[in-house]
């Protein structure tokens, strides 16, 4: 932090000629706070296999395999694609599945990418961790339709994933349900792998840290005025903030939240379904349960402001996330900073202290949000590794 | 939403279970909407259905525009209690203060129908007394209403100041401290608060110590409120109703009734029935 405010007032002695903004003390550290990136690989200590590198092939394997469903066409991976940013690129996926109606699944399907450094999981938090939300998709049946007995038998006929799963949690013989928590946990450790590259925005945050303008230059200045507006004015990093560009909790930004069985309360309903699951890290399958993840489970509070609260989403790489928020309804990052900017303030409460106001952006400040939002993507892309029979493979 | 229907419809046909239990408090909501986009997108049907399942007793409705309040009172005229907003519109909280349009609207639905009470209208320091909310007040003055304030203590001295018996119900109870919310009330004895859209007097079904210490010291000027600011807030009544119950349960029963559904029983349908 002391060497931010020094190269503050280094950069300030400058003009702001050469591609650089002068940027403020202020908004030098509010830009240090979103890095450095990578982090450190996420690790959950509820789940004794994360990090270890035999579940993560076993995960990966896992995780596209369709005959974890019954009828042979789900895995994790229809809905999560590589090629998509581990998302499925619609709207909702009910089209994908042939539900429709009251019955459709109304979400938008959320990225993978650094999904390992949250601590809610599913756009209203219904799960703590990886591991247990994984157990949704798998068992509900619009999506995998798969249950512990239909995994079980599966595992225990393949001998290629049967040997896998002697080789992390040793012999297949335990209760079918206990194995399926076991398999979950394996795609949980692959999922938490998925960690972004570095993007534009991480080369720049680097420069000005070590007092580098030319480097910085390099940035956009389109992307350094909409960096400028996001950390500022816009208040957008109050909730997208740090690394990961999210607070990790949940909010209401005014997008409605009707859906044809009636409404989708969000973080509300999350915190009754969370409270209720028997494989919360309340329950007898977190593998540490002394750990602070269980307190924060115990101490989340029911509250009515919760009622149509979502998930705040992480923004690296979310140009290429399309269509955004948790129900998919705007298909642009353009048509999300004109939510921003003409934001229905009639929608969101008056309580305390607004983070929320109307930007009323001119055309060039909303294309420099968007400049500095595509700038957040990384140009890496997920590459499987060649594992041989029963060894395991890498992500890289 | 016809399949809500159809399903509200189902659920009370099969069940008068659909209404409350014997056992279960009754609960006097004391900040509900029906506006516009709110009538648009829930069946009044629906609506009703909604309050009922609830188990609320009471309901103070107040929509942009009035129209919402009108059909919810002529549907259940034994919950909704109606209050004439001064909003034709969503979108006004923040121009209606200097609208001096309101006021032609809020004496053509004065002349035409009853209320208990102008509000709930959103007003700040200094702003009332802008010759528009001084308006309003004096209607009220001259129809004998109350007024449900959501205001900061500031607004709510000066609407005093203006009608020192006027009976004033605080929104949100300005969102202040209880500490503040207490001595705002040992000051006006013609004040009641609504605690609408707050968290901070119970937390997992245990009751705040410096709240507590208020609803003692004035058993009779609470009332509870969901507050359905938007329309899918409706489907909130009934859990908001349940969360209600779950920290009452913390107080004394007596105390626990009172802020349910007595206080506004006494207050705001005792402030209907006069008018009537």
């Amino acid at each position: 932090m002391r060497l931010i405010a020094l190269l503050a007032a280094a950069l300030l002695a400058h003009d702001a000629a050469g591609g650089l903004l002068d940027f403020t003390a202020a908004e030098l550290r509010a830009i240090e706070r979103h890095g450095p990136w990578p982090p450190p690989a996420p690790r959950d200590p509820s789940n004794r296999v994360s990090g270890n590198a035999e579940a993560i092939a076993f995960g990966e394997l896992l995780f596209f395999d369709t005959r974890l469903s019954p009828n042979g066409a789900m895995s994790c991976g229809r809905c999560h694609q590589p090629g998509r940013a581990w998302t499925d690129g619609r709207r909702t996926p009910g089209g994908v599945i042939g539900a429709t109606g009251r019955d459709a699944l109304t979400r938008n399907t959320p990225t993978l990418w650094n999904a390992g450094f949250g601590r809610w999981f599913g756009w209203g938090g219904g799960s703590d961790t990886i591991w247990s939300f994984s157990l949704r998709p798998i068992r509900h049946p619009l999506e995998m339709g798969s249950s512990a007995a239909h995994m079980a038998r599966t595992l225990r006929a393949d001998p290629e994933l049967a040997c896998r799963y002697r080789r992390v949690f040793g012999e297949a013989g335990k209760p079918d349900e206990a194995l399926l928590v076991d398999v979950v946990k394996a795609i949980a450790a692959f999922v938490e792998t998925l960690v972004s590259a570095r993007s534009p925005f991480d080369e720049f945050r680097d420069a000005l840290a070590r007092g580098d303008r030319d480097a910085a230059a390099r940035y956009p200045l389109a992307a350094q005025r909409g960096l400028r507006r996001f950390v500022g004015e816009g208040n957008c990093s109050v909730c997208h903030f740090g690394p990961a560009f999210s607070n990790g909790e949940f909010g209401d930004i005014g997008v409605p939240f009707f859906v044809p069985s009636g409404v989708d309360s969000g973080r509300y309903a999350g915190i009754q379904r969370l409270r209720a699951d028997p494989h919360n890290l309340l329950g007898r399958f977190n593998d540490r349960p002394g750990d602070a993840g269980a307190a924060r489970t115990r101490h989340v509070q029911l509250q009515p402001r919760n009622f149509g609260e979502f998930k705040v989403p992480g923004l690296r790489n979310v140009a290429k996330t399309a269509p955004y928020m948790h129900d998919g309804s705007l298909a642009t990052l353009s048509d999300v900073v004109k939510h921003y900017s003409e934001l229905d303030e009639n929608r969101l409460h008056t309580e305390g202290e607004r983070i929320l106001r109307p930007l009323r952006l001119s055309p060039q400040a909303s294309a420099d949000l968007v400049a500095f939002l595509e700038s957040l993507s990384d140009t890496g892309r997920y590459v499987s590794g060649a594992p041989s029979r029963c060894a395991s493979r890498r992500v890289q | 939403m016809r399949l809500l229907t159809v399903l509200l419809t189902m659920g009370l046909a099969l069940a008068p279970a659909a209404a409350p239990a014997a056992a279960e408090l009754p609960i006097f909501d004391a900040h509900v909407h029906f506006s516009h986009d709110a009538a648009d997108q829930i069946a009044l049907s629906d609506a009703v259905a909604i309050l009922r399942k609830a188990g609320l007793k009471g309901a103070l409705v107040s929509s942009s525009d009035d129209a919402g309040t009108q059909k919810l009172y002529e549907a259940a005229p034994d919950i909704v209690v109606p209050e004439l907003r001064p909003y034709r519109r969503r979108g006004e909280i923040g121009s209606w203060v200097r609208d001096a349009t309101v006021i032609d609207y809020l004496e053509a639905r004065l002349k035409r129908y009853q209320y208990a009470a102008i509000g709930e209208f959103h007003l700040y320091g200094a702003d009332a007394d802008l010759p528009v909310p001084r308006r309003m007040v004096e209607l009220a003055k001259q129809h004998d209403l109350m007024l449900h304030a959501h205001s900061d203590a500031d607004a709510v001295e000066r609407l005093f100041a203006q009608w020192p018996q006027a009976r004033i119900l605080w929104a949100h109870s300005g969102f202040d401290q209880p500490q503040k919310v207490r001595a705002m009330l040992r000051k006006h004895t013609n004040l009641w608060a609504d605690l609408a859209f707050r968290t901070d007097q119970a937390s997992g079904g245990k009751v705040d110590a410096e709240w507590r210490k208020a609803f003692e010291e004035f058993p009779d000027r609470f009332m509870v409120g969901t507050d359905t600011f938007t329309p899918e807030r409706w489907y909130f009544i009934g859990e908001h109703a349940d969360w209600s119950r779950e920290w009452l349960k913390d107080l004394p029963p007596a105390l626990a009734e009172r802020i349910a559904w007595k206080n506004g029983e006494d207050v705001i349908r005792a402030a209907f029935a006069r008018r009537r």
